[in-house]
């Protein structure tokens, strides 16, 4: 009896899982940024890089989204914002950090309204750098991102096949 | 329910993270049924303390600094500060310089055009329009990505001239960008001012006569569509502008349509000026010697952006950084006449009338509240000249 | 379109010929700074210019000259054409004031609210609902662009 549950479990898992790395949902936020790699992100879902290929879909609602990719060096203004929005994501959430300001202050390090990087205020699980990052680098940092939550045996699963 | 609080009017928040805006902006719309009575509008979202860190840094890496203002227009902020700057020293770029440095601006302008084209599209929800003038944006970034190796910031000022040369290969591959864009830009005027559907949400909405828009200080294409004669290239040309000069492109009717048309067609400009300036490219220097300190004083250097014009005050004490830098970027002067034409549309209207100035919030972060009295126009009347 | 001469001769003659208390440079061929000595004069210095076409105020910036010189500085820019005419008016550090523009020339409002948060000096006729530019935990005091100011000790100063 308890077996066939644990394998029911299981398997609703590893359908959740496929579906979640499958179709992330991104929420776009500009932390005090200076748009270079705004329009970037934007660049990706254009005809030439077209994310959603990958089933990347740019969204409004911090309550849909899976991934939210934050840009700019965090301005103490757009401080209390950002974390509101981390708090109105649901579980599980991935941040990525996009562009040198992002990833350390970048050129504004040492301006007094910027609190130097995203992850000073909220975890980060993926860093993409450049000033601003080419579209290409925002989408494999992505889809590292992605790959890097695939279980073990999963990737290992891909990779011999 | 009550009638005290049907007076009173609905609040609306819409950001600073929204997805109709890509930027950091908050307005509180208050709205009345659909209709808009009052808007507000937080920004400093955005505020990164730019003019206090350039009085810390030396003038060369003020360079760097100042590109980074806005990543749309970062060519024009530098070229600001440098045009500035070199007045300063005494030093004049050499004319080679001079033309790739206009060139490299309407370069920057088409990208940038194209860019409001289709998120003012998106706006509208002609989601397809968005998509095409973005994906044929890439034609101009792959151009200035082979010019300066980035597709962004392009880095292609120093103080006293530029960094990059331009050679055939890249003039013909630019040559080839050019054509196809010229084609597009036919076809991209031709859906503005034939699509139906479109016309529905740009037709008659936002409209800003001449006098207000002088009045309320309007800049660039927004001020153009109102027939207003304000082109800093046009006005007081600047750098290469003497010698390759452009013509203005205005527009009579001051609606969200002519902000479209007004665009485009300087698009045709932008075309045209860039194959006069290869053909009469001048010969020589890239970059003139320029001293580590320069000269005390104080000059004002103002460029056409593409969002309009941008003003730098830059005031030196003689030493290896500036004493002060102000910067007074386009949006700000535009955001007034966004808060001013918003009220009384329907709430639907109000992002294509904020998409209509084209605004860069990461330039501009400041705030202010504005509950416009008529009265003030109608003591003061109309401008003169 | 009037020439830069023409402009430029309007304005002096405007800054000059009139019962208010001015004197005037020209640093650069197309600029002319007028030193406006009342504060009192820089509003109908503005209606005049804005009576002859010459009233795009494009920008307001603030000068600081350090607390030796004990001195602020307010300076209008206005532009048409080529030229730029520059009022400029000294201030006290200690209180500084200047009246609003917004009567005449509604964009002044975000100029002068610029003004008022980077070197606290007051608009005097603008009511000021809370930080325009600067962070909403900035403390009142505290005046980003004077040059006794430094990063430091903002950082220092504010919570996060």
């Amino acid at each position: 009896m308890d077996g066939s549950r644990n394998h029911v479990i299981r398997t609703l898992e590893t359908v959740k899982r496929w579906g979640r790395l499958n179709s992330p949902w991104a929420l776009h936020f500009n932390t005090g940024s200076c748009n270079g790699c705004d329009i970037e992100i934007l660049a990706t879902l254009t005809p030439r890089y077209d994310v959603e290929r990958f089933g990347i879909k740019l969204q409004g609602s911090p309550r849909h989204a899976d991934v939210l990719l934050c840009t700019g060096p965090v301005t103490r203004q757009a401080h209390d914002r950002l974390l509101r929005i981390y708090a109105q994501m649901h579980e599980p959430k991935y941040v990525v950090a996009i562009g040198s300001c992002a990833l350390s202050g970048g050129v504004f390090a040492d301006c007094y309204n910027t609190l130097g990087g995203i992850d000073q205020v909220i975890p980060v699980d993926a860093y993409i750098p450049g000033c601003p990052p080419r579209p290409e680098a925002i989408i494999d940092g992505i889809v590292k991102l992605l790959s890097s939550l695939q279980p073990v045996e999963l990737q290992m699963e891909k990779e011999t096949v | 329910m009550e009638k005290t609080e049907h007076k009173k009017g609905f609040t609306i928040p819409i950001g600073p993270q929204h997805p109709a805006l890509k930027e950091p902006g908050h307005f509180r719309i208050t709205v009345d049924g659909e209709i808009v009575t009052d808007v507000d509008v937080r920004l400093g979202y955005a505020h990164r303390g730019i003019e206090k860190a350039a009085e810390a840094r030396s003038w060369v890496q003020n360079l760097y600094l100042f590109e980074r203002v806005c990543g749309i227009c970062s060519h024009i902020h530098a070229m600001a500060y440098c045009l500035g700057v070199e007045r300063l020293a005494g030093v004049e770029a050499p004319p080679r310089a001079q033309a790739i440095r206009v060139l490299v601006a309407e370069l920057e302008r088409i990208h940038s055009h194209l860019l409001w084209l289709g998120v003012a599209a998106h706006e509208a929800g002609f989601d397809t329009l968005f998509m095409y003038s973005w994906r044929d944006r890439e034609t101009i970034m792959d151009v200035l990505e082979r010019f300066s190796g980035n597709r962004v910031n392009y880095s292609a000022n120093i103080l006293g001239g530029v960094k990059y040369d331009l050679d055939d290969e890249f003039v013909q591959f630019m040559c080839e960008g050019l054509d196809y864009l010229e084609t597009r830009s036919e076809y991209y005027l031709e859906v503005v001012t034939t699509d139906a559907m479109f016309l529905q949400r740009t037709q008659n909405i936002g409209v800003m006569t001449r006098s207000q828009a002088e009045l309320l200080g309007t800049v660039g294409p927004t001020a153009r569509a109102s027939n207003v004669h304000r082109d800093i290239r046009y006005e007081a040309p600047y750098s290469a502008y003497k010698q390759f000069p452009i013509s203005i492109v205005l527009d009579q009717r001051g609606d969200l349509e002519a902000r479209f048309v007004v665009r485009i067609k300087e698009l045709f400009e932008s075309y045209r000026l860039i194959r006069r300036i290869l053909e009469e490219l001048p010969e020589g220097d890239l970059a003139a010697r320029m001293p580590r300190k320069i000269a005390e004083g104080e000059t004002v250097s103002r460029v056409e952006a593409p969002r309009g014009e941008l003003f730098y005050f830059i005031k030196s004490n003689g030493s290896d950084t500036p004493e002060r830098v102000r910067v007074r970027t386009p949006t700000i002067c535009n955001m007034m006449s966004v808060v001013k034409l918003a009220i009384g549309h329907q709430l639907a209207d109000v992002p294509m009338i904020l998409a209509g100035i084209d605004p860069c919030f990461s330039c501009n972060d400041r705030m202010f509240r504005v509950h416009l009295d008529q009265s003030v126009y109608a003591n003061v009347g109309p401008l003169k000249g | 379109m009037r020439t830069t001469e023409e402009i430029l001769y309007i304005a002096e003659e405007l800054a000059a010929g009139w019962a208010w208390d001015t004197s005037t440079t020209k640093p650069e061929p197309n600029r002319l700074d007028v030193f406006v000595k009342y504060l009192e004069d820089l509003v109908p210095i503005a209606v005049g210019l804005r009576v002859q076409g010459l009233g795009y105020l494009a920008a307001i910036t603030g000068l600081d000259h350090g607390p030796e010189a004990d001195i602020l500085e307010a300076l209008y820019h206005f532009c048409t054409g080529k030229v730029v005419v520059t009022l400029r008016v000294n201030l006290p550090r200690r209180s500084p004031v200047v009246p609003t523009m917004t009567n005449i020339i509604p964009g002044a409002e975000a100029f002068e609210r610029e003004l008022s948060e980077m070197f606290g000096v007051e608009i005097d006729g603008l009511e000021h609902p809370s930080h325009l530019y600067l962070p909403d935990d900035m403390p009142v005091d505290l005046y980003p662009l004077r040059k006794d100011v430094h990063v430091q000790d903002i950082v220092a100063r504010l919570k996060v």
